[in-house]
């Protein structure tokens, strides 16, 4: 102990030493690398096809008082011979990155050569010290095929679709007879089915930016973010950027991009096939991308809701703002070389911007309704926007065609304004006759995004119908398929959402529902009414020639739990708005109940038969489980066993580019059978 | 003297309720004559001078069904800029509220902004709700069913720190809000 002062001396004057030497740091080093967080070489996290571009980034922080003045990239120890574009961070940062801090940049690299690669920055500050790291990535070859290349590709994506939506929705339309399925999915007739791992860059838990990017970029993005590796700027549009399938196939096949949605076109999922941002929810940006990069893009179809960020900013109901937009320097090597390396659009910061207008000018039909859009079929080029933000859902749609009276002035179709408004399956029919002219292909992405957004609102039958429609949707993909031989065709989700779970059927009829409901309280809503076990039965949905259940408040109804999900009141019994409407007897007044700005308290509860969430705030949330993939068509069988979600990617541009790899089913064809039709 | 209130505020609420409330219509009733009531006391609780509280309704805000590029805004809500109204609708149930303002919407809505961020379901009939700017920092605790909502109308294109615009907006008096934070808002006023 006599000799701690003179052992904490020596520290203190060997901490001076190595302050007072301490070499600049690489904190960020991108294509990301567990060779560069925690010196491991595998996982590989970042893998690119052969000549698939992408962002070569780092960020480096320069000793105190120093800064950076060079920084060369090395691939497998050879330097890359490009421009490093040098920006630092005295402005447009991440809190807590100093305002010498320098982010090093190579725009719109690609390596051709398959194996494992490495990457090496070497970093010089003004004293003449240097800073290096080490990160690796994968080139992923292309194999030998057994069958030709597939001319289309066309992904369906239920977003939030895990197996019990599936399963729900097989149940309400197919039905069961002695535990034998009536009449299965379109998709449960697909003969290959993986299951796939979803986790994003960030999160086992991903949202549907990387759940749909990882698909067609073939790497891992942070939640929120779309076809981009995360960055320490502020600014959403100038993240390094990995090429998607899209963009690849427009570069290197000439194909050309079809995106469809139920939701707001600017949602994550469509962006996520062909707009570059860490920001999923720059608006205005994002539907500008779409148009202005789609000559990189082949976008030729784009169908769904979001009108609002297509109008200019003094038009009533525009949501077009300066605050979302992008626009690249024209002298800043940081954002310029985005323009001059990728081929991208300038952007500009032009919220009055007549966007419809733009689209009409450069060949695109314009569909604002489901009449327009049965009249614009063939045409060449397809732009419909059916809504100012998502769509209405397909129970409320479906509603709306039936003249059923739930909403304010009419239906809910008719309250949001939007009486014509198409369903997905005709919307993927529209874009199937426009995209079927491209002559050298195209990828085409179906989502029916709805699925997952009344999941998060813990709305059954709105997931259910929804699912139906996706289904429907999936129909027409899979006839197109079997028609034309040349397309390949997968269905899946990004994730799971709200843990759903089909618990059993109700025991009651729903007359004697409806009156436990008012006999109220859990001995009356669960005690009596979740059947279990066979006391489930088969619950018997009758199906409209529409092709919707003619009811969904049935007798002896499918009853669905929540695994994920916020408190909640349960009768079980569809919610005649799309939100639960608790019917309460009186129209409430001022004054309003208050809180501190941090929210501690709700009270919105009402009923009696509360069911305790386990994620706190009103939604249910996503889920960490693995999703089902379903595929059909050249190459199905090569999408079979557990995958992760970005090996989706190399499947898909393999069959594209190379040719299949696998026999589209058991039998060994190399084409779906045309057998049925 | 429920007359005048009454006559017009019934089509409106009959339209929000009826469809969905066939077996609710005593408890309609009641709303109906309750509605009346709380709109008489907040006339007399104003100055003299304030000009008359006039309703209006979401299907009054512009042409339905919506055409094929924006909103067509009516002469009734152009009218109705800067005047004192009373408003009918459902507030917004969001994920992530904001303090001093909220949404009110012709039927129920629930945001999964973490989620959806904005690629939301919120009708384009949306008014957001504007408290007093020195209760800017209050949270307004969400209330399931219709509310009934006084304040001055404001019409027009406005994009608040965020970038999100709204083209109608409805600021609330500071008596819109219970006196005491998290206090239960007061019961209706019975009248009989």
């Amino acid at each position: 102990m006599k000799h701690l002062p003179m052992l904490l001396a020596a520290a203190s004057a060997l901490l001076a030493v190595t302050a007072a030497q301490a070499a600049p740091t690489v904190t960020r080093l991108t294509p990301p690398s567990e060779l560069f967080t925690s010196g491991q070489p595998e996982p590989v996290i970042a893998r690119f096809l052969p000549g698939q571009r992408f962002d070569l980034q780092a960020t480096i922080r320069p000793d105190a008082g120093q800064r950076i003045t060079a920084a060369r990239f090395f691939i497998d120890g050879k330097p890359v011979g490009v421009q490093v574009a040098l920006r630092d961070c005295a402005a447009g940062c991440i809190k807590g990155v100093t305002a010498e801090t320098t982010i090093a940049t190579v725009r719109a690299m690609g390596v051709d050569k398959p194996g494992r690669h490495e990457l090496r920055l070497e970093a010089t500050q003004a004293d003449g010290q240097t800073a290096t790291a080490r990160g690796n990535f994968d080139v992923i070859p292309f194999t030998a095929a057994m069958g030709p290349k597939v001319k289309n590709v066309i992904i369906l994506l239920g977003d939030g679709m895990g197996a019990a939506q599936r399963t729900a929705a097989r149940i309400v339309k197919g039905g069961y007879a002695q535990g034998k399925v009536i009449t299965p999915l379109a998709m449960d007739s697909f003969p290959a089915t993986a299951l796939v791992k979803t986790a994003s860059l960030n999160s086992v838990v991903t949202d549907s930016s990387p759940g749909m990017t990882s698909y067609v970029s073939g790497n891992k993005n942070n939640n929120n973010e779309e076809g981009v590796f995360p960055d320490d700027t502020t600014d959403p549009f100038d993240n390094p950027r990995i090429e998607y399938l899209s963009e690849y196939l427009h570069r290197t096949e000439g194909k050309a991009l079809g995106i469809v949605t139920t939701a707001d076109v600017f949602d994550a999922t469509p962006a996520g096939n062909a707009v570059h941002t860490s920001n999923r929810g720059a608006g205005t940006g994002i539907v500008d991308q779409f148009f202005d990069d789609r000559e990189r893009t082949g976008l030729t179809v784009l169908l769904g809701g979001g009108r609002k960020w297509f109008l200019p900013a003094g038009t009533p109901g525009s949501e077009r703002a300066q605050a979302n937009d992008y626009a690249f320097s024209s002298t800043d090597a940081h954002t310029a070389d985005i323009v001059k390396r990728w081929g991208a659009a300038p952007g500009a910061m032009d919220k009055d911007r007549d966007l419809i207008r733009d689209f009409q000018a450069a060949g695109y039909r314009y569909a604002p309704t489901r009449s327009a859009l049965a009249a614009a079929e063939g045409a060449d080029k397809l732009l419909g926007l059916f809504a100012f933000s998502n769509m209405n859902v397909a129970l409320d749609k479906i509603d709306g065609r039936r003249g059923a009276k739930k909403g304010v002035t009419g239906t809910v179709v008719d309250d949001y304004g939007f009486p014509d408004q198409p369903m997905l399956d005709e919307m993927a029919r529209a874009a199937l006759s426009t995209l079927k002219k491209q002559p050298k292909g195209f990828v085409l992405m179906i989502e029916g995004a709805s699925i997952d957004k009344q999941a998060h609102n813990m709305d059954t039958e709105r997931w259910m119908l929804d699912t139906i429609e996706f289904d429907r949707a999936v129909q027409v993909a899979q006839d197109f398929a079997r028609e034309n031989g040349d397309t390949l065709v997968i269905v899946t989700a990004d994730h799971e959402c709200s843990g759903a779970a089909l618990i059993g059927g109700s025991m009651l009829s729903d007359k004697a529902l409806q009156e436990a409901i008012q006999k109220k309280g859990v001995s009356q809503l669960r005690d009596k009414v979740v059947g279990v076990y066979e006391k489930a039965g088969f619950p018997r949905y009758r199906l409209a020639a529409d092709g919707y259940p003619e009811a969904t408040d049935i007798d002896y109804r499918l009853l669905v739990g929540y695994g994920a999900n916020a408190d909640r009141y349960e009768d079980w019994r569809t919610n005649a708005t799309p939100l639960r409407d608790p019917q309460q007897p009186m129209a409430k007044s001022e004054p309003l109940k208050w809180y501190p700005p941090t929210p501690s308290e709700r009270d919105d509860a009402f009923g009696d038969y509360l069911v305790t969430g386990q994620v706190p705030g009103e939604s249910a949330v996503h889920t960490a489980t693995d999703i089902p993939l379903s595929a059909f068509g050249p190459g199905a069988l090569a999408f079979t066993g557990v995958i992760d979600n970005t090996d989706v990617f190399f499947k898909l541009a393999q069959a594209a580019v190379k040719g299949t790899t696998a026999p589209a089913d058991t039998t060994g064809a190399k084409r779906p059978a045309r057998a049925g039709k | 003297m429920f007359a005048a209130p009454l006559a017009g505020l019934a089509p409106a609420l009959s339209r929000l309720r009826l469809a969905m409330m066939a077996p609710l219509v005593a408890p309609l009733m009641a709303a109906l004559l309750l509605v009346p009531a709380t709109a008489a006391l907040a006339a007399s609780a104003g100055e003299a001078t304030t000009p008359p509280v006039r309703d209006i309704k979401f299907s009054q805000f512009f042409r339905l069904p919506v055409g094929d590029q924006g909103l067509a805004l009516s002469d009734t809500l152009l009218a109705a800029d800067g005047q004192d109204v009373r408003l009918v609708g459902y507030m917004v149930s969001q994920e992530q509220p904001r303090p001093g303002r909220f949404w009110l919407t012709p039927r129920p809505v629930r945001m999964s902004e973490h989620a959806d961020g904005e690629a939301d379901d919120l009708p384009p009939a949306t008014v957001t709700v504007l408290l007093d700017p020195a209760q800017q920092d209050r949270l307004v605790a969400h209330r399931d069913g219709l509310l009934v909502l006084t304040g001055r109308l404001r019409v027009g294109r406005a994009e608040d720190d965020t970038g999100r615009v709204s083209w109608v907006r409805l600021e609330l008096a500071p008596e819109a809000l219970a006196s005491q934070p998290g206090a239960p808002a007061a019961a209706p006023h019975h009248s009989h």
